[in-house]
């Protein structure tokens, strides 16, 4: 049998106190899809890194095809044919799709003549490998987030690539863009490449994989085929206990109207004449495709892009948030899809990111308290069970989903009089998601009206009372909560069904 | 909770403050007084050659000192969100010409005066944030050109001849006596000190800062009012500015046109050499007070040098060593990160056949 593409053996790395690898054990075979699972913080993208050759191991060995490898840098694991379809696409804008092709994939002399008959048919070549609909002359600015990564794939079969690693690539797709991506992981599994795939998604795992490595705590509990496993003993792999993936139920008893939107609209965020109401106390989902105008109008409520038509009653009051500075002020808070850049500062330590949005009234007159703040971040540390060194160590040092639990935090500690969560349990683990829709239904509870925002659409239909379907900048429709997912998507599709 | 456990806390704490940039900078000034203390030479008022290490020459350093640490003071916090600001010296001369203006022209009182000029260092600032945040202008763009207006403005008013002197002996006092001990002026600059240190250490408004200088992004959408923190800022090493102009003027006596002239790069320098990121974010004022000693020290003690007496070349050479001393300073600062990554990795265990 030919050796694998990729065999690690007693892996280990550490970052300062930090101890993120312990011993690994994991290998790759040509022509299967291998998923990589754990908690957060498990040591999945460490493990990644060291495969790229971002980071280098402080112990262990990497063969590649059977080859013993030394000293893995960026270029020569690029050289191996390694690639790495990141989550945030690392492509130019403001070039074309067939632009960043050839960038990728060309030596290029400095002053060499550019042949853009060759670049053009080597990128429609790829694009037609992977059958993306994309034109090779579409700028990238232009392309939604799934087509970006689609751009990444074709650059990486365009290098050659044997070891195609995934990194929660389905992070932020709806359901139509995961299938577009599942095609081409199994295009590519077909071809003979090798996927990793990292998702917390449990059923994308058993709809893709081939086999599953779960890592618990920088170390591999154990390898299975997919066909010998069912969910629950995953969950216990990872978790090390039993654990149910159930939605904590709805109990909201219908009361006073909390927000209500009349014919709300931002021509500059492409929203128009969106009208709903949401009861105190009441979960409202809102589903649609990406570019819906779900985000968009999150960020017309949270005063980032400013109404242009309609109103907004916040508990009775009409409010008509200009900067996020009047809507926190107005109790709105809003935990954004894009966590790195505007969930948490990567560089501030976690306790600091925690207050950053209750300084008012945590330090009253200005004057920062740490006993205050530390006895906050440790609570929320305990409370989200975030893996990490301390309240001090930097938000950026944290497991991506360690991250968006810091994210949420924020919001949370403000006490806030509407809650709109954007992406709220994206790269979260099984065990960390359930406990943050226990704290939604909590808040719920209490009386605070949700709006949650999901493209995970089993968290959409679990967690809403009502659902709303948003299309191209408009409401759609509204849903009941225990509608089902064929519904919703046809609402959001644009496919008059049911109905009929 | 789940926190992991440091693997060997004790020798990594030592280390991580041994490597610290503050400790280095701390280093390098005390190697500094010493060698200007062996080598240094310098004649006082009656002629007889004394040492570097008299006390009088220390006040010395600490007098001529003033005025570019309370600029590297008001340049921190507005380079720790990222910004620079350009014309804090030109300020200082606009400043310091306005104040002779108000006083003898103007016919103000001395306190009055004062007043006004502190007014217009915080006017001219608040210029300079209405530019940066309204307009949403880089801010190397806007004080490089008010860098230009501030100073162009000074030389109109006096026409570039008028030089304002005779100030009052009280007023003077300011710039050339002692108070409890100590130089007045370095009052002033302590009082400051302790002021910004308090401002981006201790306070909401200073950790605003920091986020700002990270991630402006992030700190909108953490609900930060970022355009009235940076006009804040701004503001502030305006105002800054201003006293700066006001004890320049006591110290020499006179206000003139070219008062300030180039100040803003040796404290763009002290501040950088201090560890503040010139990308923002990351930085302390108790580095920009040791960047500003640092700095102060070098140009005093080479001026005490035999050699450099006898060249008659202070000034360049102590251009020259400022210069050499942020390369140093800024290279000492990556050299642990160069290090571990030259460190041999361990050999890999024998493999698993
Ligand atoms: N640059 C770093 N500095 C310090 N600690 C780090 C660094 N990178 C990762 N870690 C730590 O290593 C551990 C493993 O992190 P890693 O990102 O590999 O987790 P993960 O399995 O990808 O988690 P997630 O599912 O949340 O993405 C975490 O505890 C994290 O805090
Ligand atoms: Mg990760």
């Amino acid at each position: 049998m030919a050796p694998p593409l990729l065999e690690l053996r007693q892996l280990a790395k550490s970052f300062g106190g930090a101890r993120a690898l312990r011993g690994v054990d994991f290998d790759l075979q040509a022509g299967e899809v291998h998923a990589l699972l754990g908690e957060n913080g498990a040591g999945k993208s460490t493990l990644i890194k060291i495969v790229t050759g971002a980071h280098q191991p402080d112990r262990g060995t990497i063969r590649v095809a059977g080859e013993l490898v030394d000293h893995l840098t960026p270029a020569t694991a690029h050289a191996r044919g390694i690639a790495c379809i990141y989550q945030q696409p690392a492509l130019f804008p403001d070039l074309t799709v067939m632009e960043n092709i050839a960038l990728r994939l060309e030596a290029g002399a400095p002053f060499a003549r550019v042949d853009w008959k060759g670049r053009r048919s080597r990128a429609v070549e790829l694009l037609r490998r992977i059958g993306a609909e994309i034109s090779p002359d579409a700028e990238v600015r232009s392309l939604s987030m799934p087509e970006q990564q689609l751009v990444e794939i074709a650059c990486a079969l365009g290098a050659g690539a044997r070891i195609v690693i995934m990194d929660e690539p389905t992070a932020s797709l709806t359901q139509k863009e995961q299938h577009l991506l599942f095609a081409v992981v199994r295009e590519l599994r077909r071809s003979g490449v090798g996927v990793i795939y990292i998702s917390h998604r449990l059923e994308e795992i058993f709809a893709l994989a081939d086999r599953v490595t779960v890592l618990r705590d920088g170390e591999t509990v154990g390898t299975n085929p997919i066909a010998a496993i069912n969910e629950a003993a995953l969950i216990r792999m990872m978790v090390g206990r039993e654990m149910t993936q159930i939605y904590p139920p709805s109990e909201a008893a219908p009361t006073e109207v909390a927000l209500e939107l009349r014919s709300l609209g931002c021509a500059e965020a492409g929203v128009t004449d969106v009208s709903f109401q949401v009861r105190a106390g009441e979960v409202f989902g809102l589903a649609g495709l990406v570019g819906a105008g779900r985000t968009e109008l999150a960020r017309i409520l949270f005063g980032l892009t400013p109404a242009d038509a309609g109103e907004i009653r916040l508990h009775g009051q009409v409010i008509h948030p200009r900067s996020a500075v009047e809507a926190v002020a107005a109790g709105i808070a809003y935990v954004p899809e894009d966590r790195r850049r505007h969930g948490v500062v990567l560089e501030l330590p976690i306790a600091h990111n925690m207050t950053l949005a209750v300084q008012r009234r945590l330090f009253p007159r200005g004057w920062l308290r740490t006993e205050a703040e530390q006895s906050l971040a440790l609570e929320f540390i305990r409370d989200l069970a975030i893996k990490c060194t301390g309240p001090d160590a930097p938000a950026g040092s944290l497991s991506g989903g360690n991250q968006q639990k810091v994210s949420l935090a924020r919001w949370l500690a403000t006490k806030p009089r509407l809650l709109i969560l954007d992406e709220p349990t994206q790269g979260v683990d099984v065990g960390a998601k359930g406990e943050i829709h226990r704290i939604i239904r909590r808040l719920a509870r209490s009386g605070l009206p949700v709006l949650l925002i999901s493209s995970d659409l089993p968290e959409i239909l679990g967690m809403s009372d009502r659902i709303g379907v948003m299309r191209a900048g408009r409401l759609v429709g509204v849903l009941p909560g225990g509608s089902d997912a064929h519904a919703v998507m046809a609402a959001a599709l644009g496919q008059e069904q049911g109905a009929a | 909770m789940s926190v992991a456990t440091p693997t060997s806390p004790a020798p990594r704490a030592w280390l991580a403050l041994l490597r610290r940039h503050e400790t280095i900078l701390l280093l390098v000034l005390v190697a500094e007084w010493l060698f200007f203390y062996w080598a240094g030479t310098s004649t006082n008022r009656r002629g007889v050659v004394v040492g570097f290490g008299t006390l009088d020459r220390q006040f010395d350093i600490l007098r001529h000192t003033c005025e570019i640490g309370l600029l590297a003071l008001a340049l921190t916090p507005v380079i720790l969100t990222a910004g620079i600001d350009l014309s804090v010296g030109s300020l200082l001369g606009l400043c310091a010409i306005v104040f002779g203006g108000l006083w003898r022209d103007v016919g103000l009182s001395i306190p009055l005066a004062m007043a006004l000029t502190l007014t217009c260092g915080a006017a001219a600032g608040g210029l300079n944030a209405v530019l940066i945040t309204a307009l949403r202008l880089p801010p190397l763009i806007v004080t490089l050109g008010t860098f230009s207006l501030f100073r162009g403005l000074a030389e109109a008013i006096t026409r570039g001849a008028v030089t304002y002197t005779d100030f009052p002996t009280g007023f003077l006092a300011l710039g050339q006596e002692r108070a409890l001990g100590l130089p007045t002026q370095a009052w002033v600059f302590a009082f400051a000190a302790v002021a910004v240190w308090l401002l981006v250490h201790r306070t909401t408004l200073g950790r605003s800062f920091r986020a700002i200088g990270f991630s402006p992004e992030g700190a909108r959408y953490a609900g930060l009012p970022v355009n009235r923190r940076l006009a804040f800022v701004y503001i502030l090493a305006g105002f800054i500015a201003a006293v700066a102009a006001v004890i320049y003027t006591a110290r020499l006596g006179q206000a003139k046109a070219d008062a300030g002239l180039g100040y803003e790069l040796f404290a763009i320098t002290a501040v950088v050499l201090g560890g503040t990121s010139i990308f923002g974010g990351a930085g302390s004022v108790h580095g920009t007070l040791l960047g500003v000693a640092a700095i102060a020290v070098l140009k005093n003690g080479l001026a005490s040098l035999p050699i450099v007496i006898r060249l008659n070349a202070a000034e360049e050479l102590s251009g020259v060593l400022t210069g050499a001393l942020l390369l140093v300073a800024l290279t000492a600062s990556v050299i642990p990160r160069i290090v571990s990554r030259l460190r041999p990795r361990p050999a890999p265990p024998v493999s698993v056949p």
